[in-house]
């Protein structure tokens, strides 16, 4: 059994979206100027705020592209504004209306994107561009939690944080409960899940515990890697990046996305920008995503895309072999 | 409500000031929108000079009026206006569209006092405006008890803290956007906003009926439950009446749309013969020489 940091203990599967509904409560709770921005797709803990503040429920229907107009104007008076929708619609759909309403003011907007990478509902709801289209766009903080207390503490955090962000909610297949309950959940910094010398993996979201589940895979061929829990996905933690570069020589990304513009990519600039050295990222590449069954036993998508343990632990060896050659050729 | 001779007099040259400081502007910068900014003119002075709630000491007190300028393109005319009314230097028209100038392209909230919405990208406007005016229902609501109106928020009998004014052009509203926003307003009895159309009845690729159907018009607005004002957008009597009475129906819960018909490149023979959207070189000089002909200079 591997060591990990002193806030990490391994439990069961549980959705992240749980640690969603409870940290929006608490965050409203907290804060009375938090104004629930619903497009007709539910809202985190709606239960709550129906009951003790529904004045400060806002239904705008399936018009996202009002939406984000309404609620941009809501900031500029004061209010803290989360949007929820899926990521296609409240995000993409609106991309204009984000950029020209949100965020050139750098209103305190919250955007809360549901779905990940795959699913039952095909291309349309798996929107694995969401991270390319959103890191391109100035002033936006993007956020994409691991687990259930990650994801209550990221609420609690962007809800203090004055400005826009986007959180990204991924609706399958649970991950597990990573993160003990005094966890420091820090914006914009990356978390050591786990300390290694021989590669690093740096993941974000659901793809933490497939990163996880490849760590123990490769410990059992006497392979140390680190793992990297890198849930700001902008700004990007670059100094964690160089410290894994310098440290370990090989990098390996594992996201549920496009690799094109997503989590890999910003890894990439880093390292080529401040400390060169190998890398392969894990996720999709250039196409669109598809209809597939998740069951505990059979992840089809998963599969598909070579997105599990497995494909993460041949992924680490092979970057492990380019830096041996690299290193071979340049000594 | 009848207003005496003096006030339209008086607004009327102060319309005449806006235009010549929008010469001004076009003299330096060699290009704008202006046929879209001289059809705005008598709207936004009857807006600033005898409607809005506005300190110009202080462009954001709290409690002062907000303006959205859906058809943001055409800045030049609030520009004007705030160089009229003091809260701009005379001196910064001549540096619209330069780098690093306060007068941004297209209406920039957070370069410009006085400017409530940055726009650009057309039809965006009044759903920002709606966000405005259901804060202020909110913040209402969040008065303390002891102002507070015993009835429900919806039916305060009272003035708001604020009203919300939007100016849509009549070409944004081929977005599907203000559609949406229109039915948000209606829906959340908005009573304290008034969206006002600049119906110049010109886009940029030609009558704006025939590039896409708008009409009928007004039954569109009243359908998706707005109370409707129709007038002529250069009648400066018609205009403060038309504002004055969707400021009375405050408490009838409805929003108000005041359908302003105008004259794309109003006053300026050359731009309104040409319809102009965006003029420059020999359309703006043409035109300004003409503006300055019948203006003269301040």
């Amino acid at each position: 059994m591997a060591t990990y940091n002193k806030h990490v203990q391994i439990g069961d599967r549980v959705m992240a979206a749980e640690g969603i509904n409870s940290g929006m409560i608490k965050a409203a709770e907290k804060d009375d100027r938090i104004i629930a921005v619903l497009e007709d797709m539910g809202f985190p803990g709606i239960g709550w705020f129906t009951q003790n503040a529904p004045e400060r429920v806002i239904e705008c229907g399936i018009a996202e592209a009002n939406g984000a107009g309404v609620a941009a104007a809501l900031a500029a008076e004061g209010f803290v504004p989360f949007i929820h929708s899926f990521a296609f619609a409240a995000v993409s759909r609106a991309c204009n209306q984000i950029r020209q309403s949100i965020l050139q003011d750098r209103f305190n907007v919250k955007i809360l994107g549901r779905e990940g990478a795959w699913g039952e509902p095909g291309i349309s709801h798996n929107h694995i561009e969401i991270i390319g289209i959103t890191r391109v766009m100035p002033n936006l903080v993007i956020v994409n939690p691991a687990d259930i207390i990650e994801a209550e503490k990221a609420i609690m955090a962007i809800a203090d944080y004055i400005g826009p962000v986007f959180l990204k909610i991924e609706a399958s297949p649970p991950p597990l409960k990573i993160f003990t309950e005094d966890y420091p959940f820090n914006l914009g910094k990356a978390y050591t899940v786990k300390d290694g010398k021989d590669a690093t993996i740096i993941a974000c979201g659901y793809m933490l515990t497939e990163s996880i589940l490849a760590a123990e895979l490769l410990e059992k061929e006497g392979i140390d890697a680190r793992i990297i829990n890198m849930s700001t996905l902008k700004p990007l933690d670059n100094e964690a990046v160089i410290k894994a570069a310098e440290e370990t020589g090989a990098i390996v990304t594992a996201e549920n996305a496009s690799i094109i513009g997503g989590l890999g990519e910003a890894v990439a600039t880093a390292l080529s920008e401040y400390s060169p050295a190998p890398l392969i990222r894990v996720g999709i590449e250039d196409e669109f995503s598809q209809s597939g069954r998740i069951t505990p036993e059979k992840d089809e998508l998963k599969a598909h895309f070579g997105l599990g343990a497995e494909d993460i632990a041949l992924s680490v060896k092979e970057c492990i072999a380019k830096r041996e050659k690299f290193n071979k050729k340049n000594s | 409500m009848a207003h005496d001779e003096e006030l339209i007099r008086d607004l009327e040259a102060k319309a005449d000031n806006v235009r010549r400081n929008i010469f001004t502007i076009f003299e330096s910068s060699q290009m704008g929108h202006a046929g879209g900014t001289m059809s705005l003119i008598e709207i936004v002075t009857a807006l600033y000079f005898h409607h809005l709630k506005f300190d110009c000491q202080n462009c954001d007190w709290l409690e002062r009026d907000r303006l959205v300028l859906s058809k943001a393109h055409c800045c030049e005319a609030i520009y004007a206006v705030l160089v009229e009314l003091g809260v701009l230097p005379k001196e910064i028209l001549s540096t619209y569209y330069r780098f690093g100038s306060p007068l941004q392209g297209h209406a920039d909230r957070w370069c410009t006092p006085g400017i409530d919405y940055s726009g650009g990208s057309l039809g965006q406007g009044l759903s920002f405006a709606n966000g405005l005016a259901y804060a202020e229902k909110l913040k209402a609501s969040l008065r303390p008890p002891s102002v507070q109106s015993s009835m429900p928020r919806y039916i305060r009998k009272d003035n708001p803290l604020y009203r919300t004014y939007c100016i849509l052009g009549d070409g944004e509203c081929h977005e599907g956007q203000v559609w949406e926003a229109a039915m948000f307003a209606a829906k959340y009895k908005l009573d304290n906003l008034i969206n006002i159309v600049d119906y110049n009845k010109f886009s940029l690729d030609g009558p704006t009926n025939e590039v896409m159907l708008l009409e009928p018009f007004v039954e569109k607005w009243k359908s998706f439950g707005w109370y409707v004002i129709e007038v002529d957008g250069h009648n400066l009597r018609q205009l403060v009446d038309a504002l004055d009475l969707a400021c009375n129906l405050y408490g009838d819960l409805k929003p108000k749309c005041i359908i302003a018909h105008t004259v794309k490149g109003h006053g300026i023979p050359h731009w309104e013969a040409t319809h102009v959207h965006i003029g420059r070189g020999e359309d703006i000089s043409r035109g300004v020489e003409e503006g300055r002909a019948k203006y003269g200079h301040l």
